[in-house]
């Protein structure tokens, strides 16, 4: 599904260069669950960024579903990522100003789903997410556990290939992190293709394969038995 | 998609009340001003268009020529429009109209004063005046017959038919009501209570029957197929064709023009008039809209921190940036349809007192264009325009640096682009107040100017029955009632001379040489009543016809005769009159306050004039005074109500435009201020809520209230500062090339500037200390837990 060859990604500013990337190639296969570890600036966000299409890298190859990707248009990649992409925060990111079933519903209006196919989807969503009793009600008078909840919701409205996680459970404790984990452990085992950023050696063994990186390389991959 | 964008811009606008309230008024206000000044302009603009044969009308106005200076006057000759009718085929209808004027109409005990006009049967058939009742075919022909307005026969009938009823006119003449007419609206430039045949009007001025003499006005209507061009043509020596001894180049001024380009120079439209103060006022609807709608985008943008991640949510969930932008520009659009329905609350509130300001009676009327079509186009106009910069910017956000965490530099762009429409706005606001302050300064500077004459305590009453040929009489009797100090008579009254003649002559003039001359005749006490001083001669004898042949002439007249004292000269007339002249009157200021005097003639003739002069002693009581002059007229004029103004309210009524604009610029310059402020103080709120942790740290290590105040303030100050140096040269130039319009003068003196300036700084520091004091004042222990 996902094959990234000598990728490059490089921050400039007037004074500094900083190499976020660096030449690092990476395959994800369909249907599988890779955790992405490694310290603090080792490159994992970039790599997310880059593998959600909301980032250029600025060298190597990026082939999506065998189709290259590395110089989309913001235009080309918008219309990619809506249809094949899911993503999870860490701080969840959902809109103070809807409600749950608002938030759950937006990548749909996006997709251009009809008014009754969109209620139908984000009601059998938030069913399956047992949120449905916090339809009404605003991301902020949710607990954490919740508000990721509908962010994984929103995630998988849209019946992505592909969900990247950047670090879920960030913001939990470790009993509501554990659902989270379970909830991404059936989308998986359901055929949903899962990347996830963790420093969490306990979330990353719900993995297939862990791959660590270091300065914007990889370089280590376990695989999970 | 379109009632999710509605649905998050309300929901944002709950949520940031203080934010969207200030937006909304500043916003509203903006708008309610462009939308009284819209009213005011469409009104302008609407003058006379109501009348259906529009594009087919025309005044015929003349060219005059004298000393190498070409004047134009509306006056024509009495038999142009009878002769021409004939002569052109191109002129369908004519008409001549008179200057004007109140007559007494009377039935049983009501008298009033009702304004009129002697007018030709094709009055009627060229203008859109509504016929109610009537033979249109036999109106105006008959002398004895009277046209009213509804308004007028509601006022001497009330519910009956007025059709066939009689109202005596002028005491003296009985006439019989044969049509009615609907009131003219209010933006026609013809306004009456009543029209009569023109034929009453020659009957009085027989003088009016030579080409040569100009005494009345001339409308006429051009078949379609007509082309004006032509007609000027052939007008351009029609007249000298007829009595080749004048000078009158008559030709056509449209209606169209009637209301706003009135200016002719050197006979030529200047294509100036009230039109230059509906572009003015344009002007000034726009930049409060822009300045408006900065406080918009700057509060929009300034908030843009808030809802970046936002727009990353989006973009990630597939939104592109046109939706982006569309989702924005809905937001704007959102708020600002909800500004204009609290503009047109403001608008159908304030309106009243708006029209007491413009001396309009304008509507809050919905088949009004400005209503129906401008309420949502400055909706739709103001939400694209103050949601221009804030779609494109905020759809801008990157979503990968909006979740890293979005700081906006202080050298960002969009801190630059802020801090320029505050400048912007403040530039305008300096403006109007530097405006305000030189448009006052004016008006006061010709207003205290030397008139040479006394314009204070004099009254001035119209020459009604029998007063003219009573004067003696009556001026002994108002003298006797011990508040009157002096009074005489007069065709004009000082300030407004309404006559003038080119065929003057005396010893030593170029014969080649024509020039205009102004006419005055009054009574011989009326230098006396007037105050106004001789610098050489004597004044009149008390017995008039002694001086019958001679004359006073002013300071003007004497310099282009080339002598400082001429008393002893003769002038001659082309009627072979010869007059002495026995005095030179110091100048005086007349028709035009702020020109130097033109030359000026002064006969002793008080037969046949308009106006009573009186000057009341000083510090009389003046509703006891006027019931004293009053109750002297009565009995020796019964039968005519006592009406009269004070010379110094005509005196102020020559500065009605000005005085207009002075007010206006005042309210606009407050206006402006008001709403410039309102986006300062909710720029300082954002400023201050954002620096809220540097600002506990600041205070942590030792900063005090005034190091901090001063910390948040400096750099408004510097933009108003900033604002101040560019709009000085500016505002200078505006205020310079108007000035420019007037010969007597005020110069611009440094002082407004630094007056305008500093009053800017002022306001501005006012706005946002209140922000950095209540920021300065938090406990830093809060402001570090904030963050």
């Amino acid at each position: 599904m996902i094959k990234i060859t000598d990728l490059e990604k490089i921050y400039r500013t007037e004074e500094v260069e900083t190499v976020a990337l660096n030449k690092l190639s990476l395959e994800v296969k369909e249907g599988e669950f890779v955790a992405v570890m490694g310290p603090s600036g080792c490159g994992k966000s970039t790599l997310l960024n880059i593998l959600g299409l909301l980032d250029d890298p600025d060298g190597g190859s990026f082939l999506f579903n065998n189709i290259e990707v590395a110089h989309f248009n913001e235009r080309k990649r918008a219309e990619l990522r809506k249809h094949n992409i899911g993503f999870v925060f860490q701080s969840f990111n959902l809109i103070d100003e809807l409600t749950v079933f608002e938030n759950v519903e937006l990548p749909l209006i996006y997709t251009g789903v009809k008014s009754a196919e969109r209620k139908r989807r984000v009601e059998e969503v938030l069913d399956k997410m047992q949120i449905m009793h916090r339809r009404n009600h605003y991301p902020q008078q949710l607990s954490g556990g919740q508000q990721q909840r509908v962010a994984v919701a929103r995630a998988v409205v849209n019946r992505p290939k592909l969900i990247l996680a950047d670090e879920p459970t960030g913001n939990l404790d470790s009993s509501n992190g554990n659902e989270v984990m379970q909830l991404l452990t059936d989308l998986n085992e359901q055929g949903t293709t899962i990347v996830m950023v963790t420093h969490s050696e306990h979330d990353a063994r719900y993995s297939h394969r862990i791959i660590r990186m270091l300065d914007g390389q990889t370089v280590l991959e376990n695989i999970m038995v | 998609m379109l009632k999710n964008y509605l649905k998050i811009a309300w929901r944002n606008l709950k949520r940031n009340k203080g934010y969207a309230l200030l937006n909304m008024a500043g916003l509203a206000l903006g708008m309610a001003c462009a939308l009284l000044i819209l009213l005011w302009v469409y009104d302008e603009l609407s003058y006379d268009k109501f009348h259906k044969n529009y594009p087919q009308l025309y005044q015929v106005y003349e060219n005059q020529t004298y000393d190498g200076k070409t004047f134009t006057f509306s006056a024509m000759p009495g038999p142009f429009a009878e002769h021409a009718k004939n002569d052109f085929p191109e002129i369908k209808h004519i008409t001549r109209m008179d200057w004007g004027s109140h007559h007494l109409v009377s039935l049983g005990d009501k008298h009033v004063y009702e304004p009129g006009y002697f007018v030709d049967p094709d009055f009627l058939k060229m203008f859109s005046f509504e016929l109610l009742q009537g033979d249109s075919a036999a109106l105006l022909t008959d002398p004895t017959s009277l046209v009213i307005t509804d308004e007028m026969a509601r006022k001497f009938f009330g519910t009956e038919n007025a059709l066939g009823k009689t109202l005596k006119v002028d005491n003296d003449r009985l006439m019989t009501v044969k049509g009615i007419v609907r009131k003219p609206p209010e933006n026609s430039s013809i306004k009456f209570s009543w029209l009569a045949s023109y034929k009453i009007y020659e009957q009085r001025n027989e003088w009016l029957a030579f080409w040569g003499n100009n005494g009345i006005r001339t409308y006429l209507q051009l078949h379609e197929q007509a082309d004006p061009a032509l007609v000027n043509k052939k007008l351009y020596n029609y007249i000298y064709e007829k009595d080749s001894s004048t000078l009158a180049k008559p030709f056509l001024f449209s209606i169209s023009d009637w209301r706003l380009r009135r200016e002719f120079e050197e006979g030529k439209q200047t294509g100036g008039g009230r039109i230059e103060y509906v572009r003015f006022f344009s002007t000034i609807a726009l930049l409060i809209v822009i300045i408006a709608c900065i406080n918009f985008m700057n509060l929009a943008t300034a908030r843009s921190e808030q809802r970046a991640r936002e727009v990353g949510v989006r973009k990630v969930m597939g939104a592109g940036r046109g939706m982006l932008i569309r989702q924005f520009f809905g937001e704007s659009i959102v708020m600002s349809f909800a500004a204009v329905l609290l503009a047109a609350l403001i608008v159908y509130l304030v309106l009243p007192a708006f029209n007491t300001l413009v001396e309009k009676e304008l509507t809050f009327d919905c088949t009004n264009p400005v209503i129906w079509a401008g309420l949502p186009g400055m909706a739709l106009l103001c939400g694209i325009l103050a949601g221009s910069y804030p779609s494109l910017y905020l759809s801008s956000f990157n979503p990968v640096t909006v979740f890293r965490g979005l700081r906006i530099g202080k050298n960002s762009i969009i801190v630059y682009v802020r801090k320029g429409l505050v400048v912007t706005q403040f530039v305008i606001s300096i403006g109007f107040i530097i405006c305000t302050i030189i448009i006052y300064g004016q008006i006061q500077h010709v207003k205290q100017r030397n008139l040479g004459y006394s314009k204070d305590n004099v009254l001035q009453a119209p020459l009604r029955g029998l007063m003219n040929e009573r004067f003696s009489v009556i001026r002994q009797d108002l003298l006797a009632t011990g508040v009157v100090e002096n009074a005489a008579v007069s065709n004009g009254n000082a300030m407004t001379t309404n006559s003038s003649s080119g065929d003057f002559r005396w010893a030593g003039k170029d014969p080649t040489r024509q020039v205009l001359i102004s006419m005055e005749w009054v009574s011989p006490e009326f230098l006396s009543t007037m105050k106004m001083e001789l610098a050489h001669g004597r004044d009149f004898y008390p017995d008039a016809q002694r001086d019958s042949n001679r004359v006073l002439i002013n300071e003007a007249f004497a310099k282009l005769i080339g002598r400082e004292n001429p008393v002893g000269e003769i002038l001659y007339r082309d009627n072979n009159e010869q007059f002495e002249i026995i005095g030179v009157v110091k100048d005086f200021i007349y028709n035009d306050m702020y020109k130097k005097p033109d030359p000026c003639v002064i006969f002793c003739e008080p037969r046949g004039v308009n106006n009573l002069m009186i000057r009341l002693k000083d510090n009389q009581d003046i509703s006891k005074a006027t019931a004293a002059i009053e109750a002297v007229l009565k009995k020796h004029n019964p039968g005519y109500p006592f009406e009269f103004e004070f010379l110094d309210e005509e005196f102020n009524q020559h500065f009605k435009t000005e005085m207009l604009i002075g007010k206006l610029s005042r309210l606009f310059a407050l206006l402006t201020i008001i709403i410039s402020c309102l986006g300062l103080f909710g720029l300082a709120a954002y400023t201050a809520e954002r620096r809220t942790r540097e600002i506990g740290i600041r205070k942590v290590l030792g900063a005090t209230l005034s190091n901090t105040v001063l910390l948040l303030s400096k750099d408004f100050l510097l933009l108003v500062a900033l604002a101040s140096v560019i709009a000085f040269p500016i505002t200078w130039w505006v205020m310079h090339r108007w000035l420019e319009k007037y010969a007597y003068r005020i110069d611009i003196e440094w002082w407004v500037f630094v007056v305008a300036g500093l009053l800017a700084v002022v306001i501005a520091l006012v706005t946002v200390s209140f922000q950095a004091l209540k920021a300065a004042l938090m406990n830093p222990v809060k402001s570090l837990r904030v963050e």
